[in-house]
């Protein structure tokens, strides 16, 4: 990174600058016999070298502001350069929207950093204003739909000041435009959540939803892990209406061995409640475990098979 | 990519060793976290039983680089909360015995609660016996960091908060072998609240499941040893299948994600520790992983054809050595590090416990000794206790040395 400014013929070391032949530099310790050692550049040294100095110093000035830039560009993930930097930005009263600018730049080239999304919302926490994180957030999702970091960023941001309208809206458009982004379907259960709860109302609604994503993508893990999740409360065969759709998909011919696993939970959930007769039920988990091992998910046969054993001693009677 | 394709062993031995010396410039970003990445190196050269290729002289150096990374008190004691292991001396900071450049540390001087965790691992690698680890100083560095959610920060001065820093805190707890610096109700707590709707864990409460965090949640839930509390049968058996489903040839973190190698160890050692590691598919996994092992200069990378790094070349042996693969060390699946290491590690409890028990006793008798005019029928108690505990105090280290001097 930073390559450019590496190049740069007008960059001015800091050892060279008049404003800063007051500081005696302080370079790295290593000690005598150091490990994974790092062949700093000739800039890289200087920079930090100062760092080092001014950190000693405690210095919380402008032209410190602009060294942990500098420090920042070198190393983003250097976690001390940036608690540095809050300590300068506030003994200084810096304008918090001038200090957003320069980091948004930086998240959209270190979009996967730690330090960054800890920064912001650091100045978020600090400045109360949370005007831009929305937009910001949706921004990066669109870059990259699962960037965990921004989901993150942006549950915390709605959570923190409320901000729940709208978000199913937003949910709802990616999902359309990727119905495999399992980070929206996560955001979906975050946001009824904590907003309604899963009342039963809520439930078939949430039932339905996922039905219609289903038959857009029958393979779909992401919509089935929700149909699961909506229902771990109830039971997964609460819903009359989902229990004729899944045998319905299973009439049609429909093989997808989500829809086949679900259906195997299903018998077990019977099976458990007492709810089914026992060897008429255990016939159909054979054959489902016989389907999925050996046809439609052949990766995981022998977990298949180990489902199957496992429900066998659990409820066949001898 | 060509099945056949072999474990280049010795291309693996060399690729972590030159990691040891040095790094090229534009890796300049993990100038915070050189004792990770030492870890990783070490800890790769130990599954590959290959820590002889380091010289006795170079293993002790290591281990004095390692020592001068700790963060110890002051003398007024007033730092304890940052007391533990610092990444490098890239803050300028150094300790006593590299003491040249700077007199004293300054405020902004501080441990990182993943280097404290790298640097006890490393040291146990080495076979060091972990004397010169201020203990208290390190557990106290710990306790400074939970947060009343039971989640952990990772370093005083504030930072993000999730599972990966819980996992920290319950290696170096495991290691120093005293969990009192955690609150475990709380970050048991925590990890519960992480369960998602899924079956898997997230970095926190409501974010989405990932195979990193479902690590460092469940394999935290077995050091704190909570996990019977913490799930049920039904969520274990969910858990299982989301890890399972985590396969396509290799493994991936999160539902449709691409494999990428560290998830062969990550996912793999969840399933190890449900012990239901046996029911995928090894081949597939075996030949994704060796589809992203660089032939030419060792180690591997996160996905097929791109460079090769520190973590995926670790987590790639790793998650080889869980399938018992091309004679790798076995790996103690909660901890990541060999079953040798662990092995060390218990007998290095056992002598502490042992010399827990010898101080003791001296107290003990010297209590006896200053009311020796007062012998009554609780001192005589006090007596036989404490012989008891004094022969304890032989015949304990007497067994472990025997038992795994055989078992070694």
């Amino acid at each position: 990174m930073s390559s450019s400014s590496d190049e740069d013929e007008s960059y001015k070391m800091y050892k060279d600058r008049p404003e800063w032949n007051d500081v005696k530099s302080v370079p790295q310790d290593d000690g005598p016999a150091p490990v994974v050692q790092i062949a700093y550049s000739e800039k890289f040294k200087d920079v930090f070298d100062y760092f080092r100095a001014v950190m000693a110093m405690n210095e919380k000035s402008e032209r410190a502001l602009e060294l942990t830039g500098s420090a920042i560009e070198l190393n983003p993930a250097n976690y001390t350069v940036w608690h540095y930097r809050r300590e300068v930005l506030k003994a200084l009263k810096k304008d918090i929207a001038v200090e957003m600018k320069f980091l948004s730049q930086i998240i959209m080239e270190q979009q996967k950093n730690y330090q960054v999304w800890h920064h912001r919302r650091a100045l978020v926490e600090w400045s109360q204003d949370f005007s831009e994180e929305l937009d910001f957030t949706a921004d990066i999702i669109s870059r990259d739909q699962k960037n965990y970091h921004a989901w993150q960023h942006r549950q915390w941001v709605i959570q923190e000041f409320e901000q729940w309208d709208g978000e199913l809206d937003f949910i709802d458009k990616l999902l359309e435009q990727d119905v495999r982004n399992n980070s929206a379907w996560n955001e979906r259960y975050f946001v009824i959540e904590h907003t309604t709860g899963f009342t039963d109302e809520v439930v078939k609604r949430e039932i339905e939803y996922a039905i219609k994503k289903i038959n857009l993508a029958t393979k779909n893990e992401s919509a089935w892990s929700y149909l699961r999740g909506v229902l771990q409360d109830k039971g997964l065969t609460w819903s009359k209406s989902l229990c004729d759709q899944i045998h319905s998909w299973r009439g049609e011919g429909l093989r997808s061995p989500h829809l086949a696993a679900f259906l195997l939970d299903m018998f077990d959930e019977d099976l458990e409640k007492k709810k089914c007769d026992v060897n008429k039920t255990m016939d159909k988990v054979r054959s489902l475990c016989k389907e999925l091992a050996e046809d439609t998910d052949t990766v995981r046969r022998k977990y298949w098979n180990f489902v199957l054993q496992r429900m066998t001693k659990e409820y066949e009677v001898k | 990519m060509d099945s056949s394709t072999s474990f280049e062993r010795k291309k693996h031995i060399r690729f972590f060793s030159r990691i040891l010396q040095i790094l090229p410039h534009r890796y300049s970003i993990l100038d915070t976290s050189r004792l990770t990445i030492t870890f990783f190196a070490l800890s790769g050269l130990d599954v590959l039983n290959a820590l002889d290729h380091l010289s006795e002289k170079n293993k002790q150096e290591i281990i004095e680089w390692i020592y001068s990374l700790q963060v110890i008190p002051n003398e007024a004691e007033s730092n304890t909360c940052k007391c533990g292991f610092r990444g490098s001396t890239c803050n300028g900071v150094t300790t006593p015995q590299y003491a040249k450049a700077m007199e004293s540390t300054n405020e902004y001087d501080s441990s990182h609660i993943a280097m404290t965790y790298t640097g006890l691992a490393s040291l146990l690698i080495l076979s060091d016996d972990l004397q010169r680890v201020n203990k208290k100083a390190c557990l106290e560095g710990i306790r400074a960091l939970q947060l009343p959610d039971g989640s952990f920060k990772s370093t005083y001065d504030g930072s993000e908060n999730d599972m990966r820093f819980i996992y920290c805190a319950c290696c170096v707890s495991a290691i120093l072998n005293d969990f009192s610096a955690i609150d475990t109700a709380q970050a048991t707590s925590f990890i519960r609240k992480s369960l998602c709707y899924d079956g898997a864990f997230g970095q926190g409460p409501g974010l989405e499941s990932h195979g990193g965090s479902t690590f460092c949640a469940f394999a935290s839930l077995k050091l704190m040893k909570t996990l019977n509390s913490a799930l049920s049968k039904q969520q274990l058996k969910w858990l299982e299948y989301w890890c399972v489903s985590r396969q396509k040839m290799g493994f991936h973190g999160r539902p449709h994600k691409d494999d990428d190698t560290c998830y062969s160890f990550w996912v793999g050692a969840t399933l190890k520790l449900l012990g239901v590691f046996e029911l995928i598919d090894f081949k597939e996994n075996e030949e994704f992983v060796l589809s992203t092992q660089d032939n030419i200069v060792g180690g591997f990378a996160k996905w097929p054809q791109i460079h090769p790094d520190a973590l995926h070349s670790y987590m790639g042996v790793c998650g080889l050595s869980l399938m018992g693969l091309h004679n790798l060390q076995p790996i103690d699946p909660a901890l990541n590090v060999t079953q040798r290491v662990r092995t060390h590690m218990e007998e290095l409890h056992a002598k502490w416990a042992a010399a827990e028990t010898r101080k003791l006793q001296t107290t003990s008798m010297d209590r006896s000794r200053t009311k020796s005019s007062t012998i009554d029928r609780t001192h005589t108690g006090t007596v036989v206790l404490a012989f008891v505990i004094g022969l304890g105090a032989v015949v304990v280290p007497w067994i472990y040395k025997v038992y795994f001097r055989h078992a070694t």
